[in-house]
Order: C-alpha cells, then structure tokens, then sequence
C-alpha cells in the first residue's frame, strides 16, 4: 500500500502540473480538494482520466467519485480493493 | 479614434519585458529559422497554483498582462479584448494529439479547455475578477488590428474609460512544420539581425505577446497617443497601397511631411517586401525608416510588437542602428508611422505620436 501511495502522488503531480511540490509534502489522508492540497473540479476530471488511464478503473457515479478521490489514501484503497495495485 | 496609451508590456524574442533594456541591448539569433520568446521567471508574475494549468501562451500573456496593468495603474480594466492568428496552438495539438492516439477516449480535459483562442483574455479576466466586456478577434493578419479598432471604439463610444488590448501568438514545433511546407521561411539558417540581407524566398518565424493599457484621456502615465488605425484587405498593386497609405496619413498625421519615421514591417522575402520598397522610393520620400521583424520574427499578430516599438521609441526617443533602414537623420521624434503586412493580404497602419 505504502509503496502504491508513493507511486500515486508522483503521478498527481505530474498529471496536475504541481511542480512546486514534492510527494512528502501530500498528506496521505488529507483531502485532495478545497481544504488540503486544494484541488478543484478540472483536477477531479484530470484524477479520474488518470485512474482510467494507468490503473484500467472507471468511477461510475459522482457520489463514488467523492469517496474515491477523497484523499491520496481513498485512491489507493480504491485500485487495491479492484485488484489493480 | 485617438487613445492615450498609458502602459505597455511585451514578452518577445527581445529583451521586452524589461522595457529600459530592450532598445539597448538587441538579441541577435545566429544560424536560426525562428525566433522564440525570451520566457520571464512566471513566478514573479503569477501564483504558481493558479498558473500551473496554463500553456507557454497563457502565461505569457497573462504575465505581459499584469505587468502592462502596473505600469498603467489601472487594476480592474473596462474592457479586455486580444487578437491572436493561431491562439492556443500548444493545447490544441496536444489535445488532437491525444484525441488521435487514444482513439477518442480518455481525452485529458485541460488542454481541451485551454485550445480555445479566448483562453489568454479569459485567463486575465479570471485573475483580476473583471467581469468587463470580454473579447478575443481571431482574423489572421487583422486579429491584432480587429482587437485594437474595438478597444478604440469602446473608448470613443464611452462604453470604457479604460481598456486592455493585446496581441498574441505561439511558435510551436508542429506550426512551424506545416508553415515551413507551405514555403513561409527561409531554407538556410540565418542571422537574425542580417535578415534583410538574404535574397532566398521565405521569411523567419516568430512569436510574440504585446498588450497596451489604453485611456479615454491623457493621463500622468501616458506615454504616447494612438491617431488612428486603418485596414486594407488585398489591396491588389502598390500603387493601391500607396494612394490608400497617402489618404491615410493625410488624415491621421497632416501629411508625410510630419512623420518623424515610419516602421516597416519588411520579413526578408522579397516577394514580400516588393510593396515596402515600393513605398520607400515613392510615397515615404525623405522620413527615416526602421524595420522589426529581424527582432521579433513573422507572425499574424506582429503588428502589436511593432506598436509595441514605436511606443517605446516615443517614450524613450532612440532609435537603435540595428532597426534602422537609411542614415537619415532623426530628430525629436513625434510621429510614428507603423505599416505592415502579412502575407501580402493583411495591410495594417498606426500612425502613434508623441505626448
């Protein structure tokens, strides 16, 4: 899990541009958007082509979108319990 | 329509963003087909969070923006109206680029988002919290010209006390590629500064984002005034170019006589050129004439890096050699002409004078 998470926040911030920020600084738990690391709608959108894209894993409705994308954490719960870490 | 410019701001292949360096100290490009911008450090410009999204264009402009803006001290602008040829060229091919590769599925929404041409002008408006009037003209050649005619007649019209106009466009691997193809640019790789000195067909490509801060009334900040812009569309010879220019410059300066020089918008081609040196030995006469594209390349919106220069020399009244096309002599300079071209279809005329 650990070593998903780490992987996972690299790919955050590759794919959302954070050049300014490193993995240690993204709080496993902390919430991706608003509070957190801030995050808005169009990295929603980009953090689910990502989850598509690397890890083959659709979200299907918007409510489990919210708690899947909740924190970096919920992400790698989410790819671990369809078997794709 | 006259407007007082009270601030500029240029991101160009020169040194522009500094505009006490820029007009002495010219970058020369050695064995180059293009020009490329000279990029500012953004995060003195931009919040990194808000400009992490942005392509090269976004932040150019957006910087350019702002800083236009300061100069100006003018934060919250009455309207916000570019001109781009191409606008988001980087973001429209990396979304085509994936819409192809990805077969139409996964497309990442930002650069979806970004490939549209009004992106600068909105990214600006979001920045400022300016709900103004909001416009981006996209008219090729004229898409500078369209968005300068508009912010004049805002200011005329007294819908806007003060406007922000820019021009805008991107040099990007695959643009170049397709122009190059279309035989737009010299074959060999040249030097810059000797641009005029090649005879090959094509010209150098370039790139560039200038933006004015435009006032009804002059202001403590003004640095020169706008007297009047004129269009003409296929002209067809020079001869028609040349009556067109005279009745222009009648109205708008009194006559060749009061111009202190002209800025050509000559590329190297001389094909090309064939209009400009047509001028010179007929209609300029005896004006001092300088040239720009050898510093900034050829692009659609051209036009305002060349307003851009004519604004500078007013404001700090030297004429660097290196743009200068005769040895005539200069005195104090009050009125600009500005005359350029693009492709032959697209002819553009500011006439900018002093304050």
């Amino acid at each position: 899990m650990e070593q998903l998470i780490q992987k996972l926040k690299e790919e955050i911030i590759d794919a959302l541009n954070l050049s300014e920020m490193n993995p240690e600084q993204i709080d496993d738990k902390a919430p991706l958007f608003i509070d957190g690391l801030g995050l808005d709608s169009i990295d929603a959108l980009e953090l689910t082509v990502l989850l598509e894209k690397k890890y083959g894993l659709r979200i299907s409705t918007a409510e489990e979108g919210k708690k899947v994308l909740y924190s970096v954490r919920s992400m790698a719960e989410f790819i671990t319990a369809n078997g794709k870490a | 329509m006259e407007a007082f410019i009270d601030g500029i701001s240029a991101i160009s292949p020169q040194k522009t963003l500094d505009g006490s360096v820029f007009l002495q100290e010219l970058q020369e490009y050695k064995g180059v087909h293009a020009l490329k911008c000279i990029e500012p450090p953004y995060s003195d410009f931009l919040d990194p969070m808000a400009s992490r999204r942005m392509s090269r264009i976004v932040k150019m402009g957006a910087c350019a923006a702002m800083k236009c803006l300061k100069e100006a001290s003018l934060e919250n602008p009455g309207a916000i109206i570019t001109g781009t040829g191409l606008g988001c060229i980087e973001d429209t091919e990396k979304f085509l680029t994936s819409l192809y590769t990805n077969e139409e599925k996964l497309l990442n929404p930002t650069p979806f988002i970004q490939s549209t041409h009004n992106t600068v002008a909105a990214a600006i408006a979001l920045m400022l919290k300016c709900n103004s009037y909001n416009n981006t003209y996209v008219h090729r050649g004229f898409s500078f010209e369209s968005a300068l005619l508009d912010g004049l007649m805002l200011l005329h019209e007294g819908t806007a006390e003060r406007v922000l106009v820019g021009g805008l466009d991107e040099l990007t691997n695959h643009s170049f590629a397709i122009t190059n193809r279309l035989g737009f640019w010299k074959r060999q790789p040249i030097d810059s500064l000797r641009l005029l000195e090649y005879k090959s067909k094509g010209s150098l490509a370039g790139e560039g984002v200038a933006f004015f801060a435009l006032n009804r009334e002059k202001s403590e900040k003004t640095i020169a005034m706008i007297r009047s812009i004129d269009t003409i569309f296929n002209p067809g010879t020079p001869a028609e170019t040349e009556r067109r220019l005279s009745v222009f410059v009648e109205k708008a300066a009194g006559g060749m006589g009061k111009l202190d020089l002209i800025v050509l918008g000559m590329n190297g081609d001389p094909e090309m050129d064939e209009v400009y040196r047509h001028l010179v030995n007929t209609l300029f006469g005896l004006v001092p004439c300088a040239y720009f594209k050898h510093l900034c390349g050829e692009y659609d919106t051209a036009s305002s890096f060349a307003l851009y220069l004519a604004a500078a020399i007013l404001k700090e009244q030297k004429v660097p050699e290196a743009i200068r096309l005769d040895k005539r002599s200069i005195g104090q300079i009050k009125n600009i002409l500005v005359y350029n071209h693009v492709r032959n279809s697209n002819h553009s005329m500011f006439v900018v004078s002093a304050c």
